[in-house]
């Protein structure tokens, strides 16, 4: 037997041991594969998707390589501790450290290679599904499977670091000290566990004013809070599971009626036992599991926002001409014609507007006629509105400016057509994006608006403003695709020759913006669903190192005459805390930090995250809970079986 | 004559695997209640056969045991380990008090799984704590004991349910001659003012010597017994006798040569 002999089949036969770990590792390995096979697909190479793969992906995989990395330095520790008896007989046997820091090497190498072709193997099994996935969220026609050595060496190369630095840096865990140490490395007495009530109490409090501070923060503190809250409850969390929780739990212990109940004595010294041991992992798992809620709650509540666009953009398409425009005409009816052949309905009403200077504010002023405007209104159902000569309406370029405008009276004379006006009142309907027709718009009458034309001459006309009123916004995707081509086009040679109209689509924009955040939410969820599936594997790893401890302990369990089904209450009563404890707690956090949220929600604009977020919640527990059973079902039987 | 705490009838018990092994051939004997008993025999001589029998952790080929007139083989999963918890007390060679209780949690263990009044579980340990010169060290863990004190705990907790019949498994094989001499003491002690049952599987020649019976066996047979005399001393020395007649050292291997 070579040495590579013996370190491959050390892999090969402890792959009970290794099974979770390598789990984890082709799950890691697969999603990146997946994200980098996305990364670099040639069909998006051209879209407007190509700015979000990179950035969101690229982000993503680098989350998922420090993630992995640090996943499996944790993993990689406690293996090698529990396996340090192992090595206190090779060590025993005359096996030089330098041969074993090999061994370690060429294992975990080993392993990593086997995690590598999997994960890719799987990856590629998986990505035509995955892209049918992203097709039905992104809306392109077609996003074939296709073959290219990047995504290959991307991922290949980025792995094979990780666990080339992984399997350099590994022998280091191993307890260093006598072999004879090693060899009762398993028998390490359980250190006598201290706490301090302080720091317990600190905990308490720090977490409890950090949730107060959630719950009752206003707008004005919003930001400060942004900074405040997060260190206040990493300590809190932290001091929370080192200290609180173990005062708890002996505080229980006092209580004998509750303590010397059934099970209740093994399962709650057991968890104290546990806690020491798993406090600082806990915490880790905390704070990852509430990033991972938090970035998937925004994430969600993002995708909301872009359900609300609808009522920021009524009209369906704007066309605007600036003057001595030559595709005025051409572009309209190419329009008009684009929609009839898609069997649309709309509406097309076009906006002469003028410009004048303002003798009152010296400022430039937009003028539109008041019948252009209630045909418009017309095609929203709303009633025409009438005023007199002379007489004029703001019309408020946002819903703010509206506030503010409604109460303000101006007299005017407009400097090029000596035209005098009163200015009152604000014009009632929302019929325009922000910003349509210029910060500083009126509404006069046609009388009127006829007098300034005439008297300011050609000059005044400012753009004509085509708005389409589509009543099936969101269909217009394939309109007036070339204007807006040719729109981008003209933008970069704006120096030669000036783009003389503008072309916006909101049904367009509409769905570029939902695919956006759609895409970014399915991205975060996979990233997500790595995080949680290594967290149960950290559970299971420390499980794992304990695991002839545990059994040496069933084997007193059972001859005191303890059924199966009361140890598995026990396990029970174990394994829950540990699966569902850290994860409650960043619950409750998530909970609270979005409560905070919905104050920032609120302001920008009047959404409601909860929703997407009981969704989102609603699946994790899902996960949670079957992996759960998995781990239980894997811990119960490696118990059970006799010691070898 | 008491009726028999334990009653064995021609128990075999043969190991099938890809080598047949017969542990047990036809043993056959009874232990009278408050008796005290040890079971001496080379290694693999089927002791910890015989004990895995009389935990009920096994079941014999052939053969009937009957255990405070309860027929372990005919239980169901669950009655056996109510039947352990109530019946059998269990004393271990390594100890095996679970570490993350005080001595006093794992003196009451067995009673809370039971369920128990708190207040009669106080009640009993109490009285072990004095029985057992347990009385200082309730609130330590195990791991702040000696190899005495741990084993005093063990025994209190294998007695602190009345069983019917204590099984001890080289319950001195870790302590010095000191802690082995409380030890054997206490076990004796217990066994005359209980009037507690107590099977012993020992090496150790001079731990026999303080029970009533020794009973020998050899490759899974019956090989000879002797009864208790007034004087420890000359048991001792029939004991020693003995064991030379059954061959070589009793802690000889058993090793299988090939030639």
């Amino acid at each position: 037997m070579t040495f590579r002999q013996f370190a491959y089949r050390n892999v090969l036969r402890n792959r009970r041991v290794y099974a979770a770990f390598f789990m984890a590792s082709v799950f890691s390995v697969m999603v990146f594969f997946l994200y980098s096979m996305l990364l670099f697909h040639p069909s998006i190479e051209n879209t407007f998707l190509k700015e979000i793969s990179t950035l969101g992906m690229g982000i993503a995989e680098i989350i998922l390589f420090i993630f992995t990395l640090f996943f499996l330095f944790y993993s990689m520790r406690a293996f090698l501790q529990a396996r340090s008896k192992e090595f206190g007989v090779l060590l025993l046997l005359g096996m030089a450290k330098r041969q074993l820091h090999r061994l370690i090497f060429i294992e975990t190498m080993l392993l990593g290679f086997a995690s590598i072709i999997s994960g890719i193997f799987l990856g590629f099994m998986f990505s035509k599904f995955f892209f049918m996935i992203v097709k039905a969220i992104v809306q392109i026609p077609v996003l074939p499977l296709y073959l290219s050595w990047k995504p290959f060496v991307l991922t290949m190369g980025a792995f094979l670091s990780l666990f080339a630095i992984i399997s350099y840096i590994a022998p280091v865990f191993i307890q260093q000290g006598q072999v004879s140490d090693l060899l009762n490395g398993d028998m390490a007495v359980q250190s006598v566990y201290s706490y301090s009530k302080s720091r317990g109490i600190f905990g308490v409090v720090l977490l409890l004013l950090a949730y107060a501070m959630a719950a009752f923060v206003s707008r004005s503190s919003i930001i400060s809070l942004f900074f405040l809250l997060p260190p206040l409850l990493t300590v809190g969390t932290y001091y929370f599971f080192t200290d609180t929780l173990p005062l708890v739990l002996h505080a229980l212990r006092r209580q004998k009626k509750i303590f010397w109940r059934d099970f209740w004595m093994i399962s709650i010294s057991e968890s104290i036992v546990r806690l020491k041991e798993n406090a600082r992992m806990f915490f880790i798992v905390t704070i990852v599991s509430t990033i991972a809620f938090m970035s998937v709650g925004i994430l969600a509540s993002l995708t909301s926002f872009a359900s609300q666009y609808r009522e920021v953009n009524p009209l369906g398409l704007i066309y605007k001409s600036l003057p001595h425009n030559d595709y005025e005409y051409q572009h309209i009816a190419k329009l008009t014609n684009e929609l009839d052949q898609q069997g649309l309905d709309y509406w097309a009403v076009r906006f002469r507007v003028l410009e004048q200077q303002s003798s009152y504010t010296k400022n430039k002023v937009n003028i539109v006629k008041l019948s252009d405007l209630n045909e418009l209104a017309a095609t929203f159902g709303e009633k025409p509105l009438s005023l007199q000569s002379g007489h004029a309406l703001f019309l408020p370029a946002t819903a703010a400016a509206a506030n503010q405008l409604s109460t303000e009276s101006v007299n005017t004379e407009l400097a090029d057509s000596s035209v005098s006006l009163e200015i009152e009142g604000v014009y009632p309907y929302k019929l325009f994006p922000p910003n349509a027709l210029g910060l500083n718009t009126i509404v006069v009458n046609h009388l009127d608006f006829d007098r300034i034309e005439e008297q300011a001459g050609v000059d005044a006309l400012a753009f004509n403003y085509y708005a389409f009123n589509v009543r099936d916004w969101q269909e217009t995707r394939e309109i007036g695709l070339s204007i807006h081509a040719q729109v981008l086009a003209g933008l970069m040679l704006e120096h030669r020759d000036p783009v003389r109209y503008e072309f916006e689509n909101p049904g367009l924009n509409y769905s570029h913006i939902r695919m956006t955040f759609s895409l970014l939410l399915f991205i975060g969820l996979l990233l997500a669903g790595v995080f949680f599936l290594a967290s149960g594997s950290f559970i299971y790893f420390r499980l794992y190192t304990s695991l002839s401890y545990d059994r040496r302990q069933y084997a007193v369990l059972q001859r005191i005459g303890m059924t199966d089904r009361e140890f598995t209450k026990i396990v029970n009563r174990q394994l829950i805390p540990q699966f569902f404890f850290p994860w409650g707690v960043s619950f409750i956090h998530s909970v609270f930090a979005f409560m905070s949220l919905q104050v920032i929600w609120d302001a920008l604009a009047e959404i409601s995250i909860v929703k997407e977020l009981a969704l989102v919640l609603a699946g994790f527990a899902l996960m949670q809970i079957f992996y759960f059973y998995l781990i239980r079902w894997r811990y119960i039987s490696h118990i059970k079986a006799p010691t070898s | 004559m008491t009726q028999p705490v334990v009653k064995m009838e021609d128990v075999t018990k043969i190991y099938e695997g890809k080598v047949i092994h017969r542990a047990l051939n036809q043993l056959d004997f009874d232990v009278q209640e408050g008796e005290f008993v040890a079971i001496m025999g080379p290694s693999g001589s089927g002791k910890t056969t015989l004990l895995n029998l009389l935990m009920a952790t096994d079941i014999p080929t052939y053969g009937k045991i009957v255990i405070g007139g309860v027929e372990p083989e005919k239980l169901s999963q669950n009655q056996i380990a109510l039947f352990r918890r109530r019946q059998i007390g269990f004393v271990f060679q390594e100890i095996n008090l679970l570490q993350m209780l005080t001595v006093e949690e794992n003196l009451v263990l067995p009673l809370t799984l039971d369920g128990l009044p708190v207040e009669e579980m106080k009640k009993r340990v109490e009285d072990m704590a004095q029985k057992l010169n347990l009385g200082d060290i309730l609130e330590r863990r195990p791991d702040e004991l000696s190899g005495g004190q741990a084993q005093r705990t063990a025994i209190g907790r294998a007695l602190i349910h009345q069983p019917s019949i204590v099984l001890a498994d080289e319950p001195t094989g870790n302590l010095d001659s000191k802690s082995a001499k409380d030890v054997l003491e206490l076990l004796e002690h217990i066994n005359q003012h209980e009037k507690t049952s107590i099977i012993m599987v020992t090496h150790d020649p001079i731990a026999a010597s303080y029970c009533d019976r020794v009973l020998f066996i050899k490759d899974g047979e019956f090989f000879n017994e002797i009864y208790k005399d007034e004087r420890r001393q000359t048991f001792f020395q029939r004991i020693l006798n003995v064991l030379s007649l059954l061959g070589g050292n009793v802690n000889d291997f058993s090793t299988v040569r090939l030639p």
